[in-house]
């Protein structure tokens, strides 16, 4: 059995390479970084033998990895058919087999290998002594095995949820928190080490709570081991193992379950707010602007596209949250890129829209309706992104110590917004393409051969918003020396007329454009998965 | 493009006319799409009457669902024309939209709404004010039995609640002619009773049905007025009874289409007996 699914398994990823030219090619860097990663860790953890913290940076390190195989599958599920123990509850396997079976696929590949070569590091950076570097081996086997049964426990228990609409939305909405902590991790932490306000010392504190956890356990019997106290290391070794043994109890008892329970979370009744749908006194676009208006709120993609927008716009001004340069600048690049970053995301509401946009076209004979339906859009984004770059460069000036920065930076805000819904009417019309949701990825991308559109509709959109919101940037730097009291209200002013100005032109040339090709954007829509 | 014209009679061996009185609900006249080098409609004449319930039916891959989105507006097609009630559907979209009701055969709706807010957004694409599209709402959602669901999201629906839902969508603004493509396909037996009741009310108050569909019995029992499209053209058109011509229809539609595939031989091993 468990020869059987390591082999499906094998099937599985040599199938990838079979596949269509996108899937291969993600295939092959998946495995390129894999490789990459693995030389990386090995080098990091051997390189640690003389630091004073080796242990503590290990700890943390082997704790990061495993949260990694935590999360990642419950991201990626529907990648792996072996995560999925629903596609194998008509075979009659027993459990026991099963949980075998399914560990040695979860173990083949090429990210288990990476990391259990990476991790091998330890036997350089931690193990002094031939008895240490034995403990070292076992101790990187018992995290991997930790890491793929405590991953597995996870992704079997939560398996029917992550198959419901509902367990998939959550999953989705994980990704936010994530691109925080990588902006951040990317953002800050290299600046606070450059800064010396990050040592090896900071994560001696960390280990204090690590250290008992698995991933610390399996680091640090390698420093007992290497500091003569072997039975303190075989201790440890041994606690980690009793773990991957509950656990290993635990998947088996909920694989059992999971393949004969039919998850009900989507059997709930009413879903919060349901009822009737905004702006009823407004026509077509009121139509259009509530349907929008409620996918801002429900539809996850749309969720995390705001979050990623909001997380943009503040990372775009951390140099001046440090201090670092003109705090200026960094109010106006944030207000910039979260108007930008609006349109950026809705550069193809066609594709996104889906084959629902069916329903939207039955009711769109004309140019004037299709402005309704333009301007519809528009108008729900408006209602988030406008107070979005009005809040954030507030906020943002405040922490730098001028606050009426924050007028500029809302100045610039508006004619970015009012840019970025022009620009993405625009390559709506202009370049739409299908769409599909993989599994994986919670957000939609561009089916095979149209990832040319996509690419010109994200760079048109940044580059456009760029070129279209330079008079107010040049009126914000040529009016320094004017009295607040004027050059605010006045620049203020001269953003949102702008900025309207301009959402409306892209309403009048998109439905223009759209006007004589509505089947086939009917046929384009159609042709988009989600 | 340019209005196409007729392309003449291009219907291969069509069956007895309908009787037609007055001017058709729906007539089509040398419509022909080609994907790449095959053409998947190839030259369909069809006059549907007023009132009429009528099926077109065919094997999968006849052509159904290309002719009904060339009919509905939404597939341009390389030529021929279509006109509903009068309206021309590719010269005057705006009044041929207004009168028109569809429901596709994959129904992909707008799936983050509640289903009583798909409904009302339906009503209002349809231009009904807000305040009628929520009554004819309520109305609708008790006539299909999904009073109970009206707040669940309709990605949480079941293939026939959704097919009930989008059946819902094109009726709500009282159209003059309906389209359905597959309107019962993966629907249970009690909502498809639901439908076919509602269907033949709808035609009976004068208004025009056309669906496509590749269960016999339904269309045999529902229809008044049946096509049979094959590889892209119309082989029979006519009523039901003229087409099944004292068969079952069922049989009528397998004798003009043609039985295909073997029996299974080969298959040795299957079954009981076979140890």
């Amino acid at each position: 059995m468990a020869w059987l699914l390591v082999r499906l398994k094998l099937r599985l990823l040599g199938n990838a390479l079979r596949s269509t030219t996108g899937a291969k090619v993600s295939f092959i860097l998946s495995t390129i970084v894999a490789a990459a990663v693995a030389v990386g860790l090995f080098i990091s953890l051997a390189a640690l033998r003389h630091n004073g913290a080796a242990v503590d940076l290990t700890a943390v390190t082997f704790t990061t990895f495993a949260f990694g195989w935590l999360i990642l599958p419950l991201l990626t599920f529907g990648l792996d058919a072996t995560l999925d123990p629903a596609t194998l509850a008509l075979y009659p396997l027993r459990t026991r087999p099963l949980v075998t079976g399914l560990l040695a696929a979860s173990a083949a590949g090429a990210w288990p290998a990476a990391n259990v070569i990476g991790d091998l590091g330890i036997t350089v950076g931690l193990a002094h002594g031939a008895f240490a570097v034995f403990i070292a081996v076992i101790a990187v086997a018992l995290q991997v095995l930790f890491c793929i049964t405590l991953a597995r426990l996870v992704t079997t228990a939560l398996a029917g949820l992550l198959r419901s609409r509902r367990g998939r939305d959550l999953a989705a909405l994980a990704l936010i928190p994530l691109f925080a902590l990588y902006e951040t991790f990317a953002q800050v932490i290299p600046n606070m080490a450059e800064k010396g306000s990050l040592t090896a010392a900071s994560f001696a504190g960390i280990d204090q709570w690590l250290r008992w956890l698995p991933p610390g356990l399996a680091a640090h019997s390698v420093v007992d081991a290497s500091t003569g106290h072997p039975a303190t290391a075989i201790a440890r070794l041994a606690i980690v193992a009793a773990v991957i043994v509950v656990l290993a109890a635990l998947w088996a008892r909920s694989l059992a379950r999971a393949l004969v329970t039919a998850d009900t979370s989507t059997q709930s009744a009413a879903v919060r707010g349901a009822g009737t749908l905004p702006f009823p006194r407004s026509g077509l676009r009121g139509t259009i602007a509530a349907r929008f208006w409620v996918y801002q709120r429900r539809d996850p993609s749309a969720l995390i596209v705001w979050g990623i927008t909001v997380i943009v716009s503040v990372v775009a001004s951390v140099s001046s949250l440090r201090g670092n340069g003109n705090p200026l600048i960094g109010v106006l690049l944030s207000a910039g890129f979260g108007g930008a970053f609006v349109g950026v995301f809705h550069s193809n509401a066609v594709g996104i829209t889906g084959p629902a946009f069916l329903f939207e076209a039955l009711a769109l004979p004309d140019r004037r309706a299709l402005r309704a339906w333009f301007a519809g859009q528009d108008q729900a984004l408006a209602l988030i992104g406008v107070p979005l770059v009005i809040v954030v460069p507030f906020l943002l000036a405040a922490i730098t110590g001028h606050p009426l920065n924050g007028f500029l930076g809302v100045a610039v805000g508006l004619a970015a917004v009012g840019a970025g819904l022009a620009l993405s009417n625009l390559f709506t019309a202009w370049l739409p393409y299908p769409v599909e949701k993989r599994a994986g990825s919670p957000t939609p991308r561009a089916v095979g051969g149209y990832t040319g559109q996509a690419l010109v509709g994200t760079l048109g959109s940044l580059i456009g918003v760029a070129i279209l919101i330079s008079p107010v940037a040049v009126g914000v730097a040529l009016t320094g020396s004017a009295a607040a009291a004027i050059r605010m209200p006045a620049l203020l002013a001269a953003g949102a007329l702008w900025g309207f100005a301009l959402s409306a032109a892209g309403v009048a040339l998109a439905a223009s454009a759209a006007e004589g090709k509505l089947p086939e954007l009917v046929q384009l829509a159609a042709r988009s998965k989600l | 493009m340019s209005e196409p014209t007729g392309s003449g009679p291009a219907t291969a061996a069509a069956g007895p006319a309908a009787p037609v009185t007055g001017a058709p609900a729906i007539a089509v006249r040398g419509l022909r799409k080609s994907f790449g080098s095959k053409e998947a409609v190839a030259g369909i004449d069809l006059d549907i009457a007023r009132g009429s319930l009528a099926g077109l039916v065919g094997p999968n891959g006849a052509g159904k669902t290309t002719s009904l989105s060339m009919m509905t507006g939404l597939l341009r097609p390389d030529m021929g024309s279509v006109t509903i009630n009068g309206v021309s559907v590719w010269t005057d979209p705006v009044s041929a939209k207004a009168i028109i009701g569809v429901v596709p055969a994959e129904v992909r709706l707008f799936d983050r709404l509640s289903g009583e807010e798909l409904l009302e957004y339906s009503g209002r694409l349809h231009g009904l004010p807000a305040t009628e599209a929520r009554a004819r709402t309520q109305q609708l959602l008790d006539v299909l039995d999904l009073k109970d669901d009206a707040k669940r999201l309709v990605a949480d629906y079941s293939t026939g609640m959704r097919k009930k839902a989008a059946l819902g969508c094109a009726l709500i603004h009282n159209p003059q002619v309906l389209f359905l493509d597959e309107p019962l396909e993966g629907v249970d037996p009690v909502s498809a009773d639901v439908i076919r009741r509602l269907l033949a009310r709808f035609a009976g108050s004068g208004s025009t049905v056309l669906f496509s569909s590749h269960v016999m019995e339904l269309v045999e029992q529902v229809c008044d007025h049946v096509s049979i499209i094959n590889a892209g053209r119309i082989v029979v058109t006519g009523t039901t009874d003229e087409v099944r011509g004292g068969k079952t229809l069922q049989q009528a539609f397998i004798d003009l289409v043609g039985a295909r595939g073997n029996d299974g031989e080969g298959l040795s091993w299957l079954g009981s007996s076979s140890g």
